[in-house]
């Protein structure tokens, strides 16, 4: 029942945007939810402490159970409320496998991106050399080749022709790009993909309020 | 069946273990394998990257299918194989114990990647890093957060009583995380420190399916001591 569950999350933060929209793909509007703010260091409160010892958002409670990892709460949701909403995994073992393979590949890009947007965030400003900007913006870049190859023959989705759980895991990371300047001239795929589930609605409903009357931020323009 | 899978890997390296681990666990045996050696850059050719373009592994082909990620090759073997060898990840559809247990599992599992990404970081850091962008200060604070990580995980051990990292019983999670842990002992870890953490690695290191695909050059060469200061 979407009143067993609680989701404390923070506007922007790719992990909890997966929570959020497969909560909305299983039909589970209603769900207890806080939003926090990183900059006022809420992910470290004592209501985060409580789900999340790691001090993380997002932090995520089905009943009693703590799931703050996101992947897992996403298979979670997607195992116990399988006979409602759209299925995320199909039964046809092809798909379900290209799913796996690129819900978890996700991890890479997210990573690569996160080099080169947390810069100076990660790293203290003696350590900081323009060889290491270099190669995380070269890094970066060749992931982002990878994933336009992906797309080549999409039909909007990542996998297939249907949206499944590898779009909930993927779109999040690919919109975190574009919100931060990516160019939809180099990357027509990805710009397409994004462009076109922007409208979906559980997409449209979990969309960043943060994001909804700021600026796009220009950092990832010459990747 | 076994025989229309083929596994490339590399001895030592925790995702490719993961997915020996689970292949033994399903009763797999008899799949086509093949040991790669990194140090001699195998990993990146044509017959690897024609599985998996990234040029890493594990690369994991069963008939047409092909799954490079670890995680997602360990998913796919359970959910393939759920009625033969071991229940990895119980039923979803059950007792609220099992709900439970299931959430616990997948927790933990996940988890298991912040604990290897923080323990490749200190392994690899020469590798990683070219010599002139090295600082100490960076190399301590990626000790630190390594410490912090096993602190945790210590944590974890000592509120499961059945030994295992999810309870009374092997399961998924254990296929992913022991790879990781054990890598740790190999290369130092103090087994005084981590008192919870050595007694997990010498209770799995017996069960048969990590002695099947302990990796071979272990055997013969004692680890670094990476970690005997963590």
């Amino acid at each position: 029942m979407a009143t067993d569950i609680t989701l404390l999350w923070a506007s922007g933060s790719h992990a909890c945007w997966r929570v959020m929209i497969a909560l909305e793909e299983k039909n589970l509007q209603g769900y207890n939810q806080k939003q926090l703010y990183f900059e006022k260091g809420e992910h470290k409160s004592k209501e985060v402490l409580e789900i999340n010892p790691r001090g993380q958002l997002p932090a995520f409670k089905c009943g009693d159970l703590p799931l703050n990892e996101s992947c897992a709460a996403c298979f979670h949701l997607e195992c116990k409320y399988k006979s409602q909403g759209t299925k995320l995994i199909p039964d046809c073992e092809e798909g379900r496998a290209l799913i796996l393979q690129r819900v978890f590949e996700v991890n890479a890009l997210a990573e690569k991106s996160s080099s080169v947007l947390y810069y100076n965030w990660r790293v203290p400003e003696g350590e900081r050399h323009d060889s290491a900007v270099k190669r995380n913006k070269e890094a970066l870049t060749a992931e982002l080749k990878l994933w336009e190859g992906y797309l080549q023959a999409s039909s909007g989705f990542i996998v297939g022709k249907n949206f499944s759980l590898a779009d909930v895991i993927v779109y999040p990371a690919v919109a975190y790009l574009f919100q931060n300047g990516l160019s939809e001239q180099r990357y027509p795929k990805l710009a397409e993909y994004y462009k076109g589930l922007m409208n979906r609605p559980s997409i449209k409903a979990s969309w960043p309020p943060t994001w909804k009357n700021a600026p796009k931020q220009e950092t990832l323009k010459d990747i | 069946m076994a025989k229309d899978m083929t596994l490339w890997w590399a001895s030592g390296s925790p995702p490719c273990w993961r997915v020996l681990i689970a292949l033994e666990e399903k009763n797999l045996q008899g799949y086509n394998q093949k040991l790669l050696s990194f140090q001699k850059g195998e990993h990146k050719s044509k017959e690897v990257t024609d599985v998996n373009p990234r040029g890493q592994l594990p690369a994991f082909k069963y008939g047409d299918i092909v799954i490079n990620e670890s995680y997602g090759a360990c998913f796919f073997l359970e959910s393939k194989f759920k009625s033969q060898g071991t229940k990895l990840i119980p039923d979803c559809a059950g007792s609220d114990n099992n709900c439970a247990l299931i959430a616990l599992i997948m927790q933990r599992m996940f988890e298991g990647n912040t604990l290897h990404q923080k323990i490749a970081e200190v392994i690899m850091y020469n590798w990683r890093v070219p010599e002139n962008e090295r600082h100490e200060s960076a190399f301590k604070r990626l000790k630190e957060t390594l410490t912090g990580e096993l602190q945790l995980w210590e944590g974890y051990l000592q509120k499961t009583p059945g030994g295992f990292l999810a309870g009374e019983n092997f399961s998924m999670a254990d296929v992913i995380v022991f790879p990781s842990v054990a890598i740790l002992f190999h290369m130092g870890l103090s087994e005084d420190k981590y008192p919870k953490l050595s007694e997990y690695y010498k209770k799995l290191q017996v069960r048969p399916s990590i002695k099947a695909t302990w990796p071979p050059t272990w055997q013969e060469t004692p680890g670094q001591e990476i970690f005997k200061d963590i």
